[in-house]
């Protein structure tokens, strides 16, 4: 950059942005602490499908589908190389909880959503794929106002 | 740019960059309210999803920052009574920056002046200088080219300095 701007960018740095206010923190705090807990109750719930499924992608998808014929043998005995393409997140449903507090006293309204994220692995050399459905439930704190 | 831990709390990450992040924020808001819910929103979506992505995590977290500001601002035009609420709110005190040990009139002045820049200079400005990010990724944040990039942030400094010397504030 030009040297004539150089004090000026120099001032600019030495600016510290004003930290969020304590409501923001709290809001966040809302938004990523129930869900840890949900979360983790959906992967308990989840992994012995997901072990299933991985056990079945592992040692079932060689006679499931059909090599393409430019596929060699050493690379098949590898076993599948799956590798993530897509992945959806389905709103289910809504649910208004009403008006919660935060503990800065500010009012915010409780959401709960169920979602259906969806994730499909596939094997480019063999075509084999695998389909993941996770329920998940997500709650959100939207900060109200009245007027 | 500081790299992210994968042991780090998000209490820690947040207390680093947040500030970081909001300021960005409100230069694609109108008030201060939305450039919390759209800083609240990335974090969130970053923290449970996006954490775990290659590359410089402030980058990734500002264009989530940049698109839901410009969400939120369509939305807008649909609520016209919170926003008048919200520009009520928002008369009150609501620094960009900390205060300065060694008098406060300096980064008033400059407060002020970047406030009459122009939307597209302040953008490229705040996020060079407190985004940290080069022109290249701020060419890509915002659609631009780099060449482009670099022309409006010494627009605005130039701007900036007039604004500075008008008001009678020299550094």
């Amino acid at each position: 950059m030009d040297d004539d701007f150089q004090d000026l960018e120099a001032e600019l740095g030495r600016l510290r942005p004003a930290a969020p206010r304590s409501h923001l923190l709290a809001r966040i705090e809302c938004d990523v602490a129930p869900r840890r807990l949900v979360l983790r109750g959906w992967l308990w719930a989840a992994m012995p499908a997901a072990a299933a499924l991985v056990a079945a992608a592992v040692f079932g998808v060689r006679w499931a589908t059909r090599p393409s014929p430019e596929v060699s043998a050493p690379q098949l005995a590898a076993g599948p190389v799956l590798k993530p393409v897509t992945v959806r997140d389905i709103l289910v449903s809504t649910r208004d909880e009403g008006y919660v507090m935060l503990a800065d006293g500010w009012p915010a309204r409780r959401m709960r959503e169920a979602h259906l994220d969806t994730i499909v692995w596939k094997d480019p050399r063999s075509a084999a794929s695998l389909q993941w459905s996770v329920p998940r439930e997500e709650i959100r704190i939207v900060p109200v106002s009245f007027q | 740019m500081e790299d992210f831990s994968e042991n780090e709390s998000w209490e820690n990450w947040f207390r680093r960059h947040g500030p970081k992040l909001l300021l960005c924020a409100r230069q694609w808001t109108v008030s201060m309210a939305d450039a919390e819910d759209v800083v609240q929103e990335a974090f969130i979506r970053f923290w449970r999803r996006q954490r775990g992505l290659s590359g410089e995590p402030l980058a990734l977290l500002l264009t989530s920052v940049r698109r839901a500001g410009l969400d939120i601002a369509r939305r807008r035009v649909r609520r016209e009574a919170r926003e008048k609420s919200a520009m009520a709110e928002d008369s009150g005190p609501n620094p960009l920056f900390e205060p300065l040990p060694d008098g406060d009139d300096r980064r008033i002045a400059i407060e002020s002046a970047l406030g009459r820049l122009a939307p597209e200079q302040r953008e490229v400005l705040a996020l060079k200088i407190w985004g940290e990010l080069t022109f290249a990724e701020i060419a890509g944040q915002l659609g631009i080219p780099p060449n482009t990039a670099a022309s409006r942030y010494r627009y605005a400094l130039a701007a900036l300095r007039r604004e500075l010397t008008a008001a009678g504030c020299h550094g």
